[in-house]
């Protein structure tokens, strides 16, 4: 049971979370490709500040993880680490094939397998790399997700 | 203008509390998007701010270990409490200030820098190293620009013969604007101005390319959203001072408006333009330069007070 009050409170946390999404880049082993193409995602360009969205370089500050690559033994304990690090609520964007499954990755001796393993994913945003366009449109997702 | 209001109003809604947070808020969009516009972007929306602090507010808030609790609660809390009681001693939105009294120029200095000071116990107080060092330079950073930053603001006070600001401010608009008069004592204070909110190329404090963002790293949630509404209404008296000093008095509301923007636009330019400076390289620029010019041009008011009643064409300058 929720009164009107909480009703109403609770929108507008939800109005401010999805007008607001602080994100924070992680690249928990993979080739490069997809963090280039997620810092190109962030220029002036594409302009992602038009929805809110603002690269920190803090965990506490940021809300949603952007993530890439299959996860190595070396990066398991850090992503788990930052992942805890963040303050709830907290949501996590897997970018790229390797994220989805470990890609070309999958098996290697280093490779623990794909981020959805270590930690829990919110979205996954296929592609190698995926385009800017794609980045955005999976972060758009995770927002309408949230609204509902 | 002058209206006088009944104490509390005067706290909690109209030139403290309230009406202070909301303009913070505006300020801080009319940055972002200026700062966008001149990239060459689209920028954020016009709710961005308010979205910002409602979310960080709606935020769990983590506090480390390692901290003392009561101090890591409480310092975003003391930041916020002196910047929204210095704007009671400014000429908010071109009004009378709210209380004065002979030499509240120095109280309100004071008060606009204990944020820097808050900030870097802030971050001293975490184990976290980036926040060591982000709290190292913080604090080498206002010994920098504070000087010179107070040195230009008694510039017009020295030559007006009064450290009060609401009677520098009815003054200013009489003479010769301050920022002719007094052009590098202006700069001074705008440059000074950037370097106390660490604005773009002094942001050398919370650079997030090297130590992840400096002394706030371990804020999350409520303590943060206090401290960056804070540094918004900084900004807004920050201009309001700079504007009432050098850009002949704020009047009204519509002075008020007008110059602050003018001010904002020019500091949005500075901040596009330049890249980060280096801490050394800040501290070099106010120590090498910015001081010396400043007390050059001091010395010069002091003489210009004894020399100035002689010669009728300089006068009150």
């Amino acid at each position: 049971m929720t009164s009107p009050i909480e009703g109403v409170m609770d929108k507008v946390k939800t109005w401010a979370r999805v007008n607001s999404p602080w994100a924070i880049h992680f690249n928990s082993g993979s080739c490069n490709g997809c963090d280039i193409e997620i810092l190109a995602t962030l220029t002036p360009r594409y302009d992602v500040e038009r929805f809110g969205i603002k690269l920190q370089g803090s965990p506490r500050h940021a809300d949603v993880l952007i993530c890439t690559g299959p996860v190595t033994l070396q990066a398991r304990d850090r992503l788990v680490r930052i992942y805890e690090q963040m303050p709830e609520p907290k949501f996590v964007v897997a970018v790229g094939s390797c994220g989805i499954s470990g890609g070309v990755f999958q098996g290697c001796y280093g490779v623990v397998g794909d981020i959805g393993d270590v930690i829990p994913v919110n979205v996954y945003v296929p592609g190698c790399p995926p385009r800017p366009e794609a980045i955005i449109y999976g972060v758009v997702q995770l927002l309408k997700s949230l609204q509902s | 203008m002058n209206i006088s209001l009944p104490p509390l109003v005067a706290l909690l809604l109209f030139p403290g509390g309230l009406v202070l947070l909301i303009s913070g808020l505006v300020y801080e969009y009319a940055d972002r998007k200026l700062v966008a516009r001149y990239q060459n972007r689209i920028g954020p929306r016009w709710f961005q701010p308010l979205a910002d602090m409602i979310k960080l507010l709606a935020k769990e808030e983590v506090i480390p270990t390692g901290v003392i609790k009561g101090l890591f609660i409480f310092l975003p809390i003391v930041a916020l409490t002196a910047i929204l009681t210095a704007a009671l001693y400014v000429p908010m939105f071109g009004f009378k200030p709210a209380y004065s009294f002979s030499g509240d120029l120095i109280v309100t200095v004071y008060l606009l820098s204990l944020m820097t000071l808050c900030i870097g116990l802030a971050g001293a107080n975490t184990e976290d190293r980036f926040s060591l060092v982000g709290a190292t330079r913080a604090l080498t950073q206002m010994f920098s620009y504070e000087a010179p930053f107070l040195f230009a603001l008694l510039g017009p006070a020295i030559a007006l013969g009064t450290w009060n600001i609401g009677t520098i401010n009815a003054a200013a608009g009489q003479n010769l604007w301050f920022i002719i008069a007094q052009p590098l004592g202006f700069l001074a204070a705008l440059i000074g101005l950037m370097g106390k909110l660490e604005l773009s190329p002094f942001d050398a404090p919370e650079a997030e390319t090297e130590i992840v963002a400096g002394a706030l790293t371990e804020y999350s949630g409520r303590g943060l959203a206090l401290f960056r509404i804070g540094r918004d209404v900084e900004l807004v008296i920050g201009l309001t001072l700079v504007a009432s000093f050098f850009l002949g008095g704020l009047g009204s509301p519509l002075d008020f408006l007008w110059k602050t923007l003018i001010l904002l636009l020019v500091t949005a330019a500075l901040q596009s333009l330049f890249a980060r400076l280096r801490i050394d390289q800040t501290v070099g620029l106010w120590w090498r330069w910015g001081s010396i010019l400043i007390l050059a041009q001091l010395i010069l008011i002091v003489i210009g007070r004894f020399v100035g009643p002689f010669i009728p064409f300089l006068g009150r300058g």
